[in-house]
């Protein structure tokens, strides 16, 4: 099966429509105007969404709304501190999402893990182990705040800054590697990232190193799920 | 009525010479037992006494003294009273014997406190990992746990001169007390 998929031939074409530019910024323009938000409510920060979302101060009419998978999420908010546990989850709901995806780290222990510093169940700064477009420092960021990031968020989309999700794919090994020091070596996630970087076409030297070997050799077959009632 | 139990209770309780025992207030009763006899304390309790709900198993680390202190708080609805059934054990053999036997749900207090302090309760159902499943270090609640120590060797931290903030940082903006002395302030101390 997947060595089919291989043969399809793929053609790489030059772009040669004169308005083809304009077309790519109307097209960041849409997506930054329709912002399907996944807010992994980790921690206390989550208060400050519920104000945001309603009729207080309606994010909906700046275009973000609540969306409640992954696969068809375009910004994953985490708010709040992230317990090593916690981590893991994000991280899988982080690859789920589908490229553009843009993080945003609501709350000072996102930032530097905040009050929990001295913690040792929590992890301190979420960059370390996904790239984070904004953050919105504050214990807790007030709703204007939220909604200010949020609008920086939308104007780096639209002016195309926000690639810091192709970070992941050029990276990969760097992360990896803090994942694993976080988790232990035979941390595996269920989804392909070097075979998604191949596919969006990010491959760099960095993607591939020794966590990733690291990963190859502990890794095992997925197999699917039993189904029992 | 329940006034009256209580009254009956404490003088029970008094005249036994290998407790202590002391009336807090209306509703709360500590007693000092010794770790041989929690046991059988337990069951007069809840078999004579109607102290059928075990609230919590409280543990605290005495390190200067080497023991452990582990705390069963049970409470009658009859007499609406907790009683607090404090018990010491050494630090170095660290390990008691379950009372799931008296209180089935002391399991989930077990199973905590084993994870939290690495305190081994014979006869308890399950002391596989509860909360802290990936965890692999030290019980973290020991007073010889060096929390600090264990983040710095775990976690980078954020910096907190980046080249943007430095502008803001001559205009006299940016963060007051650096955290590196608030961070390692008590350190310094010692």
């Amino acid at each position: 099966m997947m060595k089919n998929l291989e043969n399809i031939p793929v053609e790489q074409r030059r772009r040669t429509n004169p308005l083809a530019h304009v077309f790519d910024e109307f097209m960041a323009f849409c997506q930054s105007r329709s912002l399907f938000m996944l807010h992994y409510c980790t921690g206390c920060g989550a208060v400050e969404l519920p104000p945001v979302m309603t009729s207080r101060f309606d994010g909906e009419r700046l275009g973000i709304s609540p969306m409640v998978s992954p696969r068809q999420a375009d910004v994953l908010l985490v708010t709040g501190y992230v317990s090593v546990k916690t981590l893991k989850r994000v991280i899988l709901t982080y690859e789920q999402m589908p490229a553009p995806k843009y993080v945003v780290g609501i709350c000072s222990c996102t930032v530097n893990g905040g009050m929990y510093w001295q913690s040792y169940a929590t992890a301190k700064k979420l960059s370390d182990y996904m790239p984070v477009d904004i953050y919105i420092a504050g214990c807790m960021p007030r709703p204007e705040a939220v909604i200010s990031g949020m609008r920086d968020l939308m104007e780096k989309i639209r002016t195309g800054k926000a690639d810091s999700w192709k970070d992941y794919f050029r990276n990969y090994d760097h992360y990896l590697g803090q994942q694993q020091r976080l988790f232990g070596p035979k941390w595996q996630t269920p989804t392909d990232i070097i075979g998604e970087a191949e596919h969006y076409g990010l491959i760099t030297k960095n993607t591939r190193g020794e966590h990733t070997r690291l990963l190859e050799e502990h890794q095992k077959r997925l197999e699917p799920l039993e189904m029992r009632l | 009525m329940s006034k009256e139990l209580a009254r009956w209770m404490d003088d029970l309780l008094q005249e036994i010479d290998t407790l202590k025992f002391e009336r807090k207030n209306e509703r709360r009763v500590r007693v000092d037992v010794d770790s041989k006899s929690v046991h059988s304390l337990l069951e007069l309790l809840r078999g004579r006494a109607s102290f059928v709900h075990l609230s919590a198993i409280s543990c605290v680390d005495w390190i200067d003294e080497g023991q452990f202190e582990l705390v069963y708080h049970i409470w009658s609805y009859e007499m609406n009273t907790l009683v607090s059934v404090h018990t010491r054990i050494s630090r170095d053999s660290c390990s008691y014997i379950s009372v799931y036997d008296i209180f089935p749900n002391c399991a989930f207090y077990e199973r905590d406190i084993h994870e939290m302090y690495g305190m081994y309760f014979e006869g308890s159902p399950c002391m596989d990992k509860f909360i802290l499943t990936e965890w692999d270090g030290p019980p973290p609640m020991r007073k010889d746990f060096d929390s600090e120590a264990w983040v710095n060797e775990h976690f980078d931290w954020q910096d907190y001169h980046p080249d943007w903030l430095q502008e803001l940082e001559t205009q006299g903006g940016g963060i007051a007390i650096h955290p590196e002395e608030q961070r390692f302030s008590r350190r310094n101390k010692e």
